[in-house]
């Protein structure tokens, strides 16, 4: 098969109807290649999770892609019937959420909440499908796996519930996995145990990953490529290594000089000042504008250019 | 906007929506009623008429008459007051019972003796009230008891034991917000300005713990007037020959098979509709006050 | 889930305890003795204290009690009424059944009828179904269950021949009969039940539907009707809470269906009590009633226990 993995064109999703309709993505293109690490940065309101939640189609009520294609193996999924999303869904795209206590069913034993999983879209038979259930959790650094799988949720520790849910992820063998913030509730030492073993298992799997996340830092250590939204819309994208050591868009920009780093003199921390704009409220020109330090006039009454280079693109008169 | 219309809007939020707001009419309607019944009544509903016996409702009797020739419609006015009174009545005692022990219990926890009191309470509230009333009254007679002075009659009887029934319940929910409410960080910070405990009690933990109670009071209120209808149907409530919608329901049940639908459709209906008031009351209010919805909706 | 039960069973015995000692207590403290009742008005004083001793009421009352519940627990024997010197035991075990019987049949067909509509009312949403249930809602819970029979009988046996108006063809000799019988008075048991259990599984379940762990359960892929059955397993909870309080609830309505349908059950064996002033009969038969109430509540609690481990374990 050839041709990207998961290629969005354009996409567009907007909450509420009639006169309390408001764009909460606006026209976003996204490229994953098979095995590829990709990571969706922003700020908490920027729209990652719902493109995210776009791509799987499991928006909440009342919010809907108005427009774009969403092209995951040479099918656009806007186009299926519920049905045969449903299929892929678990097959073929997984996704781990961001709170493993809320996201598993209290009253199934998690070892069940796999299980169930599995058989629905293949057949290994009762004791095969256990066999594998306990696979999977060794496979994601649970010990015990076979008397573990018997626990509830609220039986484990966070670290352990959100192997679960990677574990619950990966069951069915997708070929794209979507982690929304998996490490944002919990501790920093756990934190990077997760992020060890998502590494871990997308090498051993060749999964496609595409991680979401808040946090610059952390996602640099593991994906390949990055796309930085902001006020829903992407503004800048391009590998991993180029962005961080040359950011053509001033919010990156801005960002990356927010990371704390050892060898700083004291003094205020830098910040962006200013709040990004809320939903359906965007300002004229680029959205950016009011909270960057390199605009000018054109930058608030005209929407800005994409920029682009190879693998690259950014969303600003200052990019080039 | 008009200021009318404002303070309409104001008022109708207040009750919790629309349906919130027309149970408190379909309330106030009653309430008028049975405070204006003698100047609302056609007719005095103790007359009797031979001549006027079981009339079908028409020129004259609206709702028609029983079979002492007693007006129907009058009689449903009347009959308005002992439904409210039992059922008002009786929710004010368990509220000066209930809550009171509630909030003591919760605010100045009092160790063994706290757990025993509220362990017992609800020992107590798992008992279906209904019965117990029958029982109750039951045992003690329907007819008037001499204190020195005062007769009381079995309608006084019925709104105590009521009242006393409801406090188990009452306490329970009182005492449940009462705890969560004290160990808030406000009513530290305000020991620590030195504010005594029973200060802070009445003027901080109380009026938050209200919420709740207020909404089970509403639907309490509703069961209070079917209660006493059922216990005046089954005669161990308001005794003839003052007129309650549940004797009104006892006598009619005699003339169920021959015809005479208006005795019984009537009193029944004016159950119903105070019910439903009640209750859309209640519902209205839950959803303004308590969000959450704390599932005491069987609380019959 | 064992000490949850166990905790729950011990706190049950405890309710009743003291439930059957302040029903004792009230039944002794009232001033009419059963003596004077037996022997009337013009008993003499020495009568009326041999009678005392005969029965065993001139001992202190909390002995009395401890006797009385000994015979309870380990003999299941309720004794005889003072008052009418009958076996309380067999009367009640006349008359329980019955009474059972049409609980046990509007209970179930109202959890079953309120389940599905309450289902199917938080699924399509603002649809034909949804609305007809909370009409029904509404409805159950304002008419009250005794004119709502009251009504149904006027329209059905009076008007139309298609129910009796009252009383219970024995099952033994006429099935079909006794079982045209039950209809109307289990649907005018049951419709207070139904109402309020369809609108609590409705919007339990809405609430439960939009929950995190939904979203994972369709993120898996997982059938639609597996969907749902993962979220009923915790909808379901506060259903049967309520289930259980309210089969308690309706064994205590069943008294005034009965009355209404003339229906030979617990209520006529209460209400004739009360008018025979036969107060140790009173007492027996609110134990009852107690009793199942107690006992439903704590199954519905175990059952809970069961259905949420959660609860098991904050327990």
């Amino acid at each position: 098969m050839t041709g990207p993995l998961l290629q969005v064109d354009g996409l567009s999703v907007a909450a509420g109807s009639g006169a309390n309709r408001r764009g909460v993505v606006q026209n976003v293109d996204l490229r994953i290649e098979r095995g590829e690490v990709v990571s969706l940065v922003g700020e908490s309101g920027s729209g990652k999770s719902l493109t995210a939640l776009a791509i799987m189609q499991l928006l909440p009520s009342g919010v809907r892609a108005s427009s774009g294609r969403i092209v995951f193996d040479g099918v656009d999924l806007l186009e299926l019937p519920r049905r045969a999303m449903n299929e892929r869904r678990g097959r073929d795209i997984a996704m781990i959420f961001q709170d493993p206590l809320t996201a598993l069913n209290p009253t199934i034993p998690i070892g069940r909440q796999i299980y169930d999983c599995i058989r629905t879209h293949a057949d290994l038979g009762h004791r095969g499908t256990l066999t594998r259930v306990e696979e999977l959790l060794a496979l994601v650094g649970i010990a015990h796996p076979h008397e573990r799988s018997r626990a509830y949720a609220h039986e484990l520790s966070g670290g352990m519930r959100q192997r679960v849910m990677t574990a619950l992820a990966i069951a069915c063998g997708p070929k794209l996995l979507i982690a929304d913030e998996p490490t944002t509730a919990l501790d920093v030492t756990v934190q990077a145990q997760i992020m060890t073993m998502l590494d871990r298992i997308r090498y051993e799997l060749g999964l496609a990953v595409l991680f979401i996340s808040h946090n610059l830092d952390l996602v640099a250590e593991i994906c390949d490529r990055t796309f930085v939204m902001y006020a829903g819309s992407v503004v800048e994208s391009g590998p991993v290594e180029t962005l961080f050591a040359a950011p053509r868009h001033p919010y990156t920009r801005q960002l990356l000089r927010c990371i704390p780093r050892l060898d700083w003199a004291t003094g205020p921390m830098p910040t962006i000042p200013g709040l990004p704009p809320r939903f359906g409220d965007l300002p004229a020109g680029c959205a950016f504008a009011p909270r960057c330090d390199a605009a000018d006039a054109r930058c608030s009454s005209e929407k800005p250019p994409v920029w682009r280079e190879p693998g690259r693109m950014a969303a600003c008169w200052r990019a080039a | 906007m008009t200021k009318l219309a404002a303070r309409c809007e104001r008022l109708v939020a207040s009750c919790g929506g629309p349906a919130g707001f027309f149970g408190a009419c379909v309330i106030a309607l009653l309430l008028a009623m049975a405070l204006g019944a003698p100047l609302i009544a056609p007719q005095d509903p103790l007359q009797v008429s031979i001549v006027d016996q079981l009339q079908e409702p028409g020129e004259g009797h609206w709702l028609g008459t029983d079979q002492t020739g007693r007006d129907v419609l009058s009689r449903i006015v009347w009959g308005s007051r002992a439904s409210l009174t039992v059922s008002a009545l009786a929710v004010v005692i368990g509220l000066a019972g209930g809550v009171p022990i509630g909030l003591v219990a919760g605010f100045f926890r009092g160790g063994w003796l706290e757990q025993a009191i509220m362990r017992t309470l609800e020992a107590i509230s798992a008992i279906p009230i209904l019965i117990w009333a029958i029982a109750l009254v039951g045992i003690v007679g329907v007819k008037d008891i001499q204190i020195g002075p005062l007769t009381v009659t079995n309608e006084t009887k019925l709104l105590v034991m009521l009242g006393l029934l409801y406090v188990p319940t009452l306490a329970r929910l009182t005492y449940t917000s009462a705890l969560s409410e004290s160990q808030a960080n406000y009513v530290a910070a305000r020991r620590l300005q030195g504010v005594g405990g029973v200060r802070i009690m009445f003027s901080d933990v109380l009026p938050n713990c209200l919420s709740p109670v207020i909404v089970q009071a509403t639907l309490l209120l509703a069961i209070g007037i079917i209660i006493e209808a059922a216990i005046s149907f089954v005669g161990l409530g308001v005794q003839p020959p003052t007129p309650s919608w549940g004797n009104m329901l006892a006598s009619a049940r005699d003339y169920l098979l021959s015809g005479e639908w208006w005795l019984s459709v009537f009193p029944g209906a004016a159950i119903s509709i105070t019910v439903v008031g009640f209750n859309l009351l209640g519902d209205g209010l839950r959803d303004r006050l308590d969000p959450r919805h704390i599932a005491s909706e069987a609380g019959r | 889930m064992v000490s949850l039960a166990l905790r729950r069973v011990a706190f049950s015995l405890f309710s009743l305890l003291v439930v059957s000692l302040v029903l004792f207590m009230l039944t002794r403290s009232i001033p009419d003795s059963p003596a004077r009742i037996v022997l009337g008005d013009q008993a003499t004083d020495q009568q009326i204290v041999q009678f005392d001793r005969d029965h065993g009421l001139d001992r202190p009352i909390l002995v009395q009690y401890v006797a009385w519940l000994r015979h309870l627990v380990f003999g299941a024997d309720l004794g005889s009424s003072f008052t009418t010197g009958r076996d309380m035991n067999r009367q009640i075990a006349n008359t329980l059944p019955v009474t059972m019987e049409i609980v046990a049949i509007a209970f179930i067909a109202a959890t079953l009828l309120s389940v599905t509509l309450g289902t199917l009312s938080a699924l399509y949403r603002d649809s034909p179904i949804d609305y007809l249930a909370r009409l029904i809602a509404v409805l159950g819970v304002s008419v009250p269950g005794f004119w709502l029979a009251l009504v149904l009988i006027l329209f059905f046996a009076v008007d139309r021949d298609w129910f009796p108006p009252g009383g219970i063809a024995p099952f033994s000799e006429d099935p079909a009969s006794h079982l045209l019988s039950l209809v109307l008075p289990c649907l005018c048991l049951g419709s207070f039940y139904l109402a309020v259990l369809t609108r609590m599984t409705r919007s339990s379940l809405l609430e439960v539907l939009g929950l995190d762990y939904m979203r994972t359960a369709r993120a898996s892929g997982l059938h639609p009707v597996r969907v749902l059955a993962y979220a009923l397993r915790n909808a379901l909870v506060p259903v049967v809470t309520i289930g259980g309080v309210s089969f308690g609830h309706m064994f205590g309505w069943a008294l005034i269906i009965e009355q209404i349908f003339n229906i030979d059950g617990m209520s006529r064996a209460l209400l004739t009590a009360i008018q025979q002033r036969d107060y140790s009969m009173v007492q027996a038969v609110v134990m009852m009633f107690t009793l199942v109430f107690v006992g439903a509540n704590l199954i519905a609690d175990l059952v809970n226990g069961w259905l949420n481990p959660r609860l098991a374990a904050a327990a």
